[in-house]
């Protein structure tokens, strides 16, 4: 599904990704894990489409298509989703609007009609019990004053709306406490389906609690230098990163 | 430029009310002043130049009462609606529908009684000592309304003001003249538009006076859309005790506008709100000027003005606050947000203030940024393409000024106005 190869990449001239590798099936979860720094965020920006990024040399083709060509919306139509980090807060575009007009931009580049406001409702209340999100913070300005958990869960909120073949959660975990963790955790895993890919990157092993993970990566300055399965996390939490960089 | 205004003196001549004639030629006398003071009122608009080298600005057109029609569906838009309707600065009472306790007359139509109160207003509150167009306006204009609110009027539903312009008969100059008198405890909508009917360039000015007495309450839209318009607005309150006045400017991509919007805060506990938003494209230039003077004690006023600039448009905003020595107790806040979306847009923007007296809460600023680039991508990722995107975030920014709308159906129509603008900023 995704093939990443010799990838390197820069930002404001410093070079962050320097030769990664990748290659991501459907049905599979990947892990990518590093210490700060490492690129971590960098490749999920890229892979979703940001500008700002530098693509210096190396490639990516995603379901049979030169993905660095595309725009980041064209990539959003053909399936990709970025879960962000830092969700943007946005002042006077309501969360429902917002969702909606994305569910029906998707929708109309695959030549399907656009939802009413009927079926769009019914549809989202089914989502929001995944996530358990109440429709008070939905008609709010995207993210305006939303707390760090709510955050997160908008975005995974959002990823069930858009149904991606390719879901890229950007430390999603972080900053979550124990109960939105989990449910951030169930949300993914309700989601996940045989025709679709998820990579997760993360700081610590913990949401792979939760979420199992069919392979783990470690990404140490700029590039993928040990791949292993679930156990390579928990090695790692143990014995740090120092360890894979000797 | 103008230098010699001999062609107009025969319009003061021309006036037949002694008391009218007087204040005439006190505007007259004062034109070479005010010529003076135009360099600075005018620095970042030099409009003067401009218009006078397209239109013959000092001329009247000699057409008085000929009947005009406007096209059905055009009024159609505004059907079940109040509206007081002027073609070309004449008023159009048939056409009008106008609210009872609401009472609408040209000067020459008006009993004793409203003679003396038009007298006792008009050319009092306006800026013809300070601004060239009000001055041509104060001398030149062939039919002035008084608009008489009555005491205690309440009525929600507003009143549109459309001034229809038709220059395809060569009546390409227009002075629009009124005076608002909202009597106590009176509380009124008025939304007022500039339309042409054809494509011809014209040339227009419109000065209101707004008298507020005690205890009245205004909100009153003027809104700006036409292309073919070279329009001089101003607009002038004088604020009683306790009365609150609402004003709100939307202008978009049109050829040249001007707004003056001059507030006295002259009794204790008045409130006014100045809004503005502008959204401008190719070769537009709207330039808003407003002052707020505040005379007496314990009164608020609050001014945001928010604009989009694109292409080569060019945008002006100039806010005075004055705080007298008596003017204790004052709150005044002011600000004015730009967003630039090309590098051959350009925002002049000035926020003042003078305090004479020592116990306020004042405050003024002004930025001026760029589309928010995180917003944009985050938009973008979602499958919402950049053209959207910038819509959307545009709009967004429009939301703050909008959403102070009180009237309802004001609010929707000044909603889809703008929506309807913004889809054209994709640059």
């Amino acid at each position: 599904m995704l093939e990443i190869k010799n990838l390197h990449v820069s930002v404001n001239n410093n070079k962050i990704l320097k030769g990664l590798n990748l290659s991501v099936n459907k049905g599979e979860i990947h892990t990518i894990m590093g210490p700060n720094g490492s690129g971590k965020s960098t490749l999920a920006q890229v892979i979703a489409g940001r500008k700002e990024y530098k693509v210096n040399k190396g490639s990516i083709i995603y379901s049979n298509k030169k993905l660095l060509e595309l725009s980041a919306d064209e990539r959003a139509k053909q399936g990709i989703f970025l879960a962000f980090q830092y969700p943007v807060e946005i002042p006077g575009i309501s969360t429902t609007n917002f969702i909606k007009t994305a569910v029906n931009k998707i929708r109309e580049s695959k030549g399907k009609k656009s939802l009413d406001a009927v079926s769009f409702l019914k549809i989202m209340k089914e989502k929001m019990k995944i996530v358990k999100i109440n429709q008070t913070l939905l008609s709010r300005s995207i993210n305006e004053g939303f707390s760090g958990g709510e955050k997160k869960r908008n975005e995974i909120f959002q990823m069930a709306m858009l149904d991606p073949k390719l879901a890229i959660l950007d430390e999603t975990d972080s900053g979550l406490d124990i109960d939105a963790l989990k449910i951030v955790a169930k949300g993914v895993n309700k989601l996940k389906s045989k025709d679709n890919a998820t990579i997760i990157i993360t700081h610590y092993q913990r949401l792979l609690k939760y979420i199992i993970p069919d392979y783990v990566h470690v990404l140490i300055d700029g590039k993928i230098v040990k791949s292993g399965d679930k156990n390579l996390a928990l090695e790692l939490e143990k014995k740090g990163y120092d360890w894979v960089r000797a | 430029m103008i230098k010699d205004f001999t062609s107009i003196k025969k319009n003061i001549f021309k006036e037949t009310n002694s008391i009218l004639k007087t204040k005439k030629t006190k505007v007259f006398n004062s034109l070479d002043n005010v010529l003076k003071t135009y360099k600075e009122e005018y620095k970042y608009s030099p409009l003067l130049r401009k218009v006078s080298k397209k239109f013959d600005i000092l001329k009247v057109d000699s057409y008085k009462e000929k009947k005009k029609n406007i096209d059905k569906k055009i009024l159609n838009q505004y059907k079940n609606q109040y509206s007081i309707i002027t073609i070309n600065g004449l008023f159009q009472k048939n056409e009008s529908k106008i609210p009872s306790g609401i009472s609408v007359n040209t000067f020459d139509k008006l009993n004793n009684t409203d003679k003396k109160i038009f007298h006792k207003f008009f050319n009092n509150q306006d800026d013809s000592k300070n601004d060239i167009f009000t001055s041509i306006n104060t001398i030149n204009y062939k039919e002035s309304l008084l608009i008489k609110i009555d005491k205690n009027y309440s009525k929600k539903n507003h009143i549109n003001i459309l001034n229809f312009i038709i220059s395809n008969s060569g009546e390409s100059i227009n002075h629009i003249r009124k005076l608002i008198v909202s009597n106590q405890n009176s509380k009124s909508v008025f939304i007022e538009e500039f339309i042409s009917l054809d494509s011809i360039e014209n040339f227009s000015t419109s000065v209101t006076e707004i008298i507020q007495e005690e205890n009245s309450e205004i909100e009153y839209l003027s809104i700006q859309n036409d292309k073919n318009n070279f329009h001089f607005n101003s607009i002038n309150i004088s604020q009683k005790q306790n009365s609150i006045s609402n004003c709100f400017t939307f202008s978009y991509s049109g050829a040249v506008v001007r707004n003056n919007l001059n507030i006295k805060l002259k009794e204790k506990n008045c409130y006014s709100n100045m809004y503005g938003f502008y959204a401008l494209r190719k070769k537009s230039h709207v330039d808003n000027h407003t002052t707020v003077d505040h005379i007496d004690e314990n009164s608020i006023s609050n001014e945001h003005y928010k604009g989009i600039m694109d292409n080569n448009s060019n945008g002006v905003f100039n806010g005075k606050i004055f705080v007298r020595k008596k003017a204790q107790k004052t709150n005044a806040f002011q600000s004015n947000n730009n967003v630039i979306l090309s590098d051959e847009a350009k925002i002049n923007t000035k926020p003042q203030l003078e305090i004479w007296a020592d116990d306020v809460k004042c405050s003024h600023g002004c930025t001026v940024g760029q589309l928010d680039k995180e917003a944009m991508f985050y938009l973008q990722s979602r499958g919402i393409s950049k053209e959207k995107a910038i819509s959307m975030l545009l709009g967004a920014f429009s939301e703050e000024i909008i959403e102070k709308i009180e009237n309802q159906f004001a609010k929707q129509k000044i909603k889809k106005i703008t929506y309807k603008k913004l889809e054209y900023f994709t640059s």
